[in-house]
This record gives structure tokens, C-alpha cells and sequence, in this order.
């Protein structure tokens, strides 16, 4: 069993999170907690490092239908493009994203000046 | 035959009298993150069903979510310390603005990002605001205005009212 599998995803009462191997992780609803780092930092750590020890060439991140969430929230989406942007053992880091949702646009331009060489945004209709 | 498209009221008249200056909708209440996420769906319904256009709705989604949450989280104890959430439309512009009594200690940092951010553009602004977060991993996101100004596409304004209470105003074209 990889570390990827090992990871376990957390129940959430806005959000559904799920992982499937190889290495694909899907979110889907809205975050909108005042502090979404207590419901998601510590799983999102958790994703990185387990791709880290796995050797993944690259993890999906699929959000195109997370439709809603808050600067906290994308605050998240920074804090892992840094780790993966600041790991000696890097990996490609891919979102999936939706043209529909306008939150997404704006926002995941905005993540990639940061890391552009570790990151792959693929929009979706 | 039934319709089955979404109904479009498009009549920006107030909903009080006949005065322009009257808003189209304002909302009083406590300071509870728990109303946030109603009041925010109220807001794209609201813009949607108004003016028919799903690109105000979603401008509409951003602006009032990191308005009120900015409002609830440096709001004071104070019993006089319900917000109050403003919407008018006057011309081509839309205008979204949130009154709340702020704790003081978090007057000064409020004033000095508003300040800050207005030396950049919108964009220029957001992506300043990414950098920052990504080199300060343990600092708060302080994202909120920015994504405002940028994702919201207004601009933002800050004015003392008596008592104590401010209000921003976050004006952005229709």
C-alpha cells in the first residue's frame, strides 16, 4: 500500500474530500469556516508528504466543483504550492479547475506567478 | 406553457418610497459567523435575479463574504455592535458597503492595508498579497481585501461614523 492510500481524508460538513490512487484528490462544495487550516492543513501536510515519500512525478488536485470558499481557504492552496515550491523533493502539482467558477480564475492565476514551475493548472468546463 | 427560465426582476426602483438615495436592500444583525454564509447566498440571488447577470452574482459572492467576515471577526463585544450590510445601484454602479463597531486595536492594521493596497492595482495588489502569504507561513492570509478589490472588481473606501463604527464601501461598475 502506498503512503497516498494510507491517507485518510477528513468528513467535513461543507466540503467532501476524497482521494483516489494513485494520486488524485478531489474537492467538492463550498469552505467557508473561519478557520478551514483546522479542518484541512493538517490532511493537506499529510497529501504532500505521502507524494513526497511515494516519488509521485505528479498529484492532481481536483476543485472544479469546489464552488465556494474564502480567503482562509485559498490561503491553503498558497501554503501547499510553498511547500511543494520549497521541497527538495518536488513534485508537479496539478489543479484541476473549472471555467464556470470565477472564484477559480482569479485565484489560481494568482497561485501560479508563484510557483510556476511546480505547478499545472488545467481548466475544465 | 410553463417557463422554465429564472424570472428577472430588473427594476432597480427601491423597495421603500420613491427616493433614489433609498438602498435596494439592508440588513441588520448581529455579528455571528454563522449568518455569513446566508447572507452571502441572499447577495447572489439578489444581484442575479436583479440585474440578470451571473457575473455581478459571483462579484456580489466575494464581496460580501470578506466584507462580513473581516466586520465579524474585529467586531467589539459591544451590545451596539450589529452590522449593518447596504446595497444600492445608482447608473452603472453597484455598491456594497458593511457599517460595524470595531474593536480599536485593530483600527491602525485595517487603515495601513487599505493605504497599502491602494499604491497597486487590483491585480498587481492580489498578486502582492499571494507572495506575502507564501512567504509568511505562520502570519494570518490577510487575502480578503485584495481578493476583493480584485476578484470583486470595486474599489474600497473607509469612513468613520459616529460612535465608533466605520464603514467600508466597496463600489464596482454594474
Amino acid at each position: 500500500m502506498s503512503n497516498f492510500e494510507k491517507v485518510i481524508a477528513p468528513k467535513l460538513e461543507t466540503v467532501s474530500v476524497a482521494l483516489t490512487p494513485p494520486a488524485t484528490v478531489r474537492l467538492a462544495g463550498t469552505i467557508t469556516s473561519k478557520d478551514p487550516s483546522q479542518d484541512l492543513a493538517a490532511f493537506m501536510r499529510s497529501v504532500h508528504q505521502a507524494a513526497i515519500a511515494d516519488s509521485l512525478p505528479q498529484l492532481t488536485v481536483d476543485v472544479s466543483a469546489l464552488t465556494f470558499v474564502n480567503s482562509s481557504a485559498i490561503r491553503l492552496f498558497v501554503d501547499w504550492a510553498t511547500w511543494v515550491k520549497d521541497s527538495t523533493q518536488r513534485y508537479k502539482l496539478r489543479f484541476v479547475t473549472s471555467r464556470k467558477i470565477t472564484w477559480q480564475k482569479t485565484s489560481f492565476m494568482a497561485l501560479t506567478s508563484l510557483a510556476k514551475d511546480v505547478l499545472i493548472i488545467d481548466p475544465v468546463d | 406553457m410553463v417557463s422554465l427560465e429564472k424570472p428577472v426582476v430588473n427594476d432597480r426602483t427601491p423597495p421603500s418610497g420613491s427616493d433614489p438615495k433609498q438602498p435596494l436592500v439592508f440588513m441588520r444583525f448581529r455579528p455571528a459567523w454563522a449568518y455569513i454564509d446566508g447572507i452571502r447566498e441572499f447577495a447572489r440571488f439578489f444581484c442575479q435575479t436583479t440585474f440578470g447577470t451571473q457575473e455581478l452574482a459571483d462579484r456580489a459572492c466575494v464581496v460580501v463574504q470578506e466584507t462580513l467576515e473581516n466586520a465579524v471577526k474585529y467586531s467589539n463585544s459591544d451590545p451596539q455592535s450589529e452590522l449593518e450590510l447596504v446595497i444600492r445601484a445608482e447608473g452603472e454602479t453597484i455598491e456594497f458597503s458593511v457599517s460595524s463597531l470595531p474593536d480599536p486595536a485593530h483600527m491602525d492594521a485595517l487603515r495601513e492595508e487599505l493605504n497599502g493596497l491602494h499604491t497597486l492595482d487590483p491585480e498587481q495588489a492580489y498578486l502582492a498579497a499571494f507572495m506575502r502569504a507564501s512567504n509568511e507561513p505562520n502570519a494570518s492570509a490577510r487575502l480578503g481585501l485584495a481578493r476583493i478589490r480584485y476578484e470583486g472588481g470595486v474599489e474600497l473606501a473607509l469612513k468613520d461614523e459616529p460612535g465608533g463604527r466605520i464603514r467600508i464601501t466597496a463600489s464596482g461598475r454594474l
